[in-house]
């Protein structure tokens, strides 16, 4: 019976927002992806040297670091800027493992990771308590406490003499491990940006959504916001400690003041703010745009402290006149260009008269109830 | 086996950090209450106004204690001015993630100032009593310490003074219990919020001028106090005022009579202890009030 399979059909084109609904244009992100990652893989065939190769290295880095950032700061709306911790603990909990025992580089990583996402579950819990500002407290003070643990505990970490990581392919010549590492990285980065898009479009990503929008009429309305968010959070922290061990295992030298600094958790705020939080590909864009100011700035300015001076005049310029990011005033400025939209609503007036044909002629035919069919639209 | 004299020294030295950082503590939770706005660069304009006072006493060979002549009143303005031409642009909704992130700018600009202007050297002043002490039932204590608790509770005392028994002080309260209300009976609570983070900046001011006396200071150092002074601000209760000073003295006490046995590293760790633990027991802090119910 065709008729009777019709509402059914007919209620996830009415949830999904996106106009045209239906399979294609959730394929398309993916499909966005792939094309994203393809055009990336050709770096290293047109680097003209090791060095900008590393480069893209590093920015890949921040690129798979900030997306997996904005897993809990986009999605939640709530600023962490303590992930440094987790990537610095990705980052040691790999190179020990592979220093003290015999597992192979790439299992320690993701162990190392797993761990991580253990130690963000009593983190989570205390940050997330209270809303805001004990929140961000506490993710401050988690990266300063570790800073100092990793400084004292020299016996086991190496202290301020930094921690030297074997080489997972001993055999390899430096260019080739960077190129390598890039595709690595590469891979990574393909696995966090679909692991976002998965959440955007689930129910889980609706009610960390819900959240961000507004946390008091989430509750009120039965979301389970605590356990949502506490989820958000150490998802978003495993991702960033494998980013966290794989940075370890390319770079081969870690120190406590690099991986456990506040400086390096709000560049990845920035990066992420800067492209667009809401966006799939935002913290990708600012990860590009920050991550080459940076790289520029390190080898212009060496060591002086200019670079500190150019990222907090960014991030500045950022909160104060592009909170949304980038990407949003492309979006509208695009939409400029394009038809213009005749209602503010989400679906067209036809569609929803199509729509309200469709299920008449549907209740009509299986003698449902008119009433509870309202609630879709 | 420690002996008791040491234990004695260790307290009243705890007792004299405490009250430092009683005063900075009290800056940070006056934005707090006032705005929701966890203020990152106060521990950055306390490190602006050591290098200040170091400079100062460097160039004119004066006593640093006297930059405050200059530094308190530049700073009031600085307050004013990041309240009401920063802060208060921050949309309301998101305004205690954004405000994080605006004051983090800006103590990152201050410490890449500080860096490119003085370089990343450590720097000291030299005071020609600076390594004396006195001594109190065997306990021996630099007169560096005394002066700079004793300065931290003038100015402290003078808060109170200023929060409780003028027509400021009282305008002042009534915006951090209820702005609308506080509109309502003809406050021109901008102004006054604007004045109130004005104060706060100038306790970084006098923090920082007291700092100099006794530390060793270098652009990052706002990173080592950023830390205990939000864990003490959550301890004591966001927002309160006397929880944050009671909190800070318990605190201060804690960090130097742990040193004794775990050095000053680790010592220094009871602070994020503290922190956690309070937000594990007690999330609204020990002394915080309805307001820090909801932070």
């Amino acid at each position: 019976m065709p008729s009777a399979s019709s509402p059914v059909t007919l209620a996830p084109t009415t949830r999904s927002p996106a106009a045209g609904g239906g399979s294609p244009s959730r394929l398309r992100p993916v499909v966005t992806i792939a094309v994203v990652i393809a055009v990336l893989a050709f770096w290293p065939s047109i680097a003209p040297n090791p060095y900008m190769l590393s480069a893209g290295v590093v920015v890949l880095n921040y690129a798979v670091f900030a997306t997996a950032w904005n897993i809990m700061g986009g999605f939640t709306g709530y600023i962490s800027l303590g992930h440094a911790a987790f990537f610095g603990l990705g980052a040691y909990g790999t190179a020990l493992l592979v220093i003290h025992t015999e597992i192979p580089p790439f299992l320690a990583l993701a162990l190392a990771a797993v761990a991580t996402a253990v130690i963000a579950i009593p983190v989570g819990f205390a940050a997330l308590r209270v809303r805001g500002a004990s929140f961000v407290i506490v993710t401050i003070a988690l990266v300063l406490v570790l800073q100092l643990v990793f400084q004292s505990a020299r016996s086991v970490t190496g202290g301020s003499n930094g921690l030297v990581v074997p080489r997972p392919f001993p055999d390899l010549l430096r260019p080739e491990h960077h190129r390598l590492f890039f595709f690595l990285f590469l891979g990574l980065l393909a696995l966090v940006l679909l692991a976002w898009l998965v959440i955007d479009y689930s129910r889980f990503g609706a009610g960390l959504k819900a959240v961000r929008e507004d946390e008091d009429k989430a509750e009120s309305l039965g979301v389970p916001t605590g356990r949502l968010k506490l989820v958000a959070f150490i998802l978003s922290a495993f991702f960033v400690a494998v980013a966290g061990g794989m940075y370890g295992l390319w770079f081969g030298d870690l120190d406590p003041i690099f991986q456990f600094d506040v400086v390096l958790g709000s560049n990845i705020v920035l990066m992420a703010l800067l492209g667009g939080v809401r966006y799939l590909f935002g913290p990708l864009v600012g990860a590009i745009v920050v991550g080459v100011a940076l790289e520029y700035f390190v080898l212009n300015y060496g060591e002086t402290q200019f670079h500190l001076v150019a990222t907090g005049l960014l991030l500045a310029v950022v909160v104060l006149f592009l909170p949304d990011g980038v990407l949003t005033g492309v979006h509208q400025l695009l939409q400029r260009f394009r038809p213009q939209a005749t209602s503010i609503r989400e679906l067209s007036a036809e569609d929803l008269r199509a729509q309200q044909d469709e299920r008449a002629t549907a209740d009509a035919t299986t003698g449902a109830d008119p009433a509870t069919g309202k609630e879709g639209s | 086996m420690v002996s008791g004299a040491l234990l004695f020294q260790s307290l009243i030295l705890g007792i004299l950090l405490g009250g430092l950082y009683a005063l900075l503590a009290a800056g940070l939770t006056l934005y707090f209450g006032i705005m929701r706005v966890v203020m990152l660069a106060h521990s950055a304009f306390i490190i602006l106004s050591a290098y200040l006072a170091w400079r100062f006493a460097t160039l004119t060979g004066l006593d640093p204690l006297l930059s405050l002549v200059v530094t308190v009143p530049l700073f009031f303005l600085i307050g004013f001015a990041i309240q009401r031409w920063l802060l208060s642009r921050l949309r309301p909704a998101t305004m205690t993630m954004m405000s994080v992130l605006l004051t983090i700018a800006i103590a990152l600009i201050i410490e890449g100032l500080l860096g490119m202007a003085f370089t990343g050297t450590q720097r000291r002043i030299n005071l020609p009593y600076g390594s004396s002490s006195v001594n109190l039932f065997g306990a021996a204590i630099p007169v560096v310490q005394i002066v700079s608790f004793a300065l931290a509770a003038l100015s402290l005392a003078a808060l109170y003074l200023l929060l409780k028994k003028t027509r400021f002080g009282r305008a002042l309260r009534a915006t951090i219990q209820h702005k609308e209300a506080a509109q309502l009976v003809g406050i021109d609570t901008a102004k006054v919020s604007g004045y109130g983070f004005g104060l706060g900046l100038a306790t970084a001011a006098v923090g920082g001028a007291a700092l100099s006396l006794q530390a060793t200071i270098y652009p990052s150092l706002h990173w080592h106090w950023i830390g205990p002074l939000m864990a003490i601000i959550v301890v004591g209760g966001l927002g309160s005022i006397p929880g944050a000073a009671l909190a800070a003295l318990l605190l201060g006490i804690m960090r130097v009579m742990l040193e004794i046995p775990m050095g000053p590293t680790w010592a220094q760790t009871i602070f994020y202890l503290a922190l956690f633990l309070t937000l594990m027991v007690r999330p609204q802090g020990f002394f915080g009030g309805r307001l820090a119910q909801r932070f």
